[in-house]
């Protein structure tokens, strides 16, 4: 019995890591440009899972693991406009559109991720334009998306209008590992 | 018993793989949920600034922050139209604290009540957290060094350095109840190395209570009250009560509150706050502070 099972067993291990590819550890990036400010925020905890068999897609991070030059607008950013105690993560979830088993030629792609973008507690669905490349041992994810700040109900007072972008640019980069 | 054991991992596959094609299908982000561990972070903002009204929240500024505050208290409500409620009598106080790092802060300040200079640290100890590792409260302790720069007095002989000076300990362990309550609870200890009577106490024991409760993003309501915990003080003082408001607008923190304790440094308003809120003997003050980035 043991000998019939466990070559199954190791075959079920082996089909679970191909298919599943993930990082605990993308990079997300926001700017804001305006005459008055350049605002800028880093997170290198995003977290992503890709499967290979349809293309699927989801990414989460945590509001409060971005930080920024000044503490004064890390607390602001938390507590005045993203409110990361009502809403602690941004997510993403849904697949690479045309999925192709083909892509895995160690050539750089560009693909399309449709999907539900929620955060602040408002879900857009997107479609966000991206590139994919396999490495020989991991899936690279890069994007450039912008952000309304007004889809996702964001309030910006009057007096600080000057000082943010009514639009963000999101970078992320990340490397997913077979999981 | 044979044919069982071939057919046993056939059921576990076909299990298997209707499991993955529901996962992969619906909750990919929840299987992502499962996978990761929600990391373990601080709880910020407990409090808008680096006080409640009066007293210390257990805030300190970051690493690299100058925190600079001009703070007045006007005359007694109760003084008239004459003397315009009291604007026209005003305190005040300037202090520069700076944070060493996100935990450790030093300051020093002056008041023109009683000419006195402040030289305090300020240490976060404890932090509230969320996440696997979460602790419930934050414990900040400050300890201020305080010296009366007021004339020597004639009838004191000898009247020594040492006489000026008073000190204060306390811890403030403070909770960020939810997105807009904190509360704080403050034992202090106060020790006056010269007093004005037999009557007064060289030492006193408190135990203050402060919070805040949001009212919109940038706007909320805060009041504190410290007990003192026995009879130790002297005539004409009244426990300390404070009731404000704050309010941020960028890098601007306004505290707007009534308070019947007249000096803003610890002895003052926690050992000999002058006024009462019996008859109006109250002060109406603020406290502005600006937040500089000197090293980044």
């Amino acid at each position: 019995m043991t000998n019939f099972f466990f070559p199954l067993l190791a075959l079920l291990t082996v089909q679970v890591s191909a298919q599943q590819f993930m990082t605990r550890t993308g990079h997300v990036h926001f700017f804001s440009e305006t005459p008055m400010e350049n605002i800028e925020a880093e997170n290198a905890q995003m977290s992503g899972l890709l499967d290979v068999t349809n293309g699927g897609f989801a990414f989460q991070v945590q509001m409060r693991a971005f930080h920024f030059e000044k503490a004064l607008m890390e607390e602001h950013f938390n507590e005045n406009y993203v409110e990361s105690e009502k809403f602690p993560k941004a997510t993403f979830q849904g697949s690479i559109r045309d999925w192709q088993a083909g892509w895995k030629d160690g050539e750089t792609h560009d693909v399309v991720a449709t999907g539900s973008f929620d955060f602040h507690g408002v879900k857009q669905d997107r479609d966000i334009e991206g590139k994919l490349l396999w490495n020989g041992k991991a899936w690279e994810i890069e994007t450039r998306f912008p952000v309304a700040l007004e889809d996702h109900q964001i309030e910006v007072p009057a007096v600080v209008k000057d000082n943010i972008a009514p639009v963000i640019d999101v970078d992320v980069t990340a490397t997913l590992e077979p999981r | 018993m044979r044919g069982l054991a071939i057919l046993a991992p056939a059921v576990a596959l076909g299990l298997f793989v209707a499991t993955v094609e529901t996962g992969s299908a619906q909750g990919l982000l929840d299987a992502l949920n499962e996978a990761v561990e929600d990391p373990t972070l601080p709880v910020t903002a407990t409090f808008k600034d680096t006080r409640i009204v009066n007293v210390q929240s257990n805030e300190t500024p970051a690493e690299g922050v100058l925190h600079f505050v001009i703070a007045h208290r006007f005359g007694t409500l109760n003084s008239g139209a004459y003397e315009l409620w009291g604007l026209d009598n005003a305190q005040m106080r300037m202090a520069f604290d700076y944070g060493i790092t996100d935990r450790l802060a030093v300051g020093v300040a002056r008041n023109t009540y009683q000419k006195t200079y402040e030289a305090s640290i300020k240490a976060r100890l404890l932090r509230q957290s969320t996440g696997p590792d979460a602790f419930p409260f934050s414990v900040t302790w400050y300890s201020v060094a305080m010296a009366n720069g007021l004339k020597a007095p004639t009838d004191v002989n000898p009247y020594y350095f040492s006489h000026r000076l008073s000190y204060v300990n306390q811890a403030v362990i403070a909770r960020k109840m939810n997105e807009d309550l904190s509360l704080a609870l403050v034992p202090s200890f106060v020790h006056r190395n010269y007093v004005e009577t037999t009557e007064d106490a060289h030492d006193l024991w408190l135990v203050g209570v402060g919070g805040r409760y949001k009212l919109t993003q940038r706007f909320s309501i805060n009041g504190e009250y410290h007990h003192y915990l026995s009879q130790q003080f002297g005539d004409g003082f009244s426990p300390s009560l404070s009731l404000g408001v704050d309010i941020e607008t960028g890098g601007h923190v306004f505290q707007l509150h009534v308070t019947n304790a007249r000096g803003m440094f610890e002895r003052s308003f926690l050992a000999e706050p002058v006024g009462s809120w019996g008859d109006g003997s109250v002060y109406f003050g603020f406290n502005l502070s600006r937040v500089f980035t000197v090293k980044s």
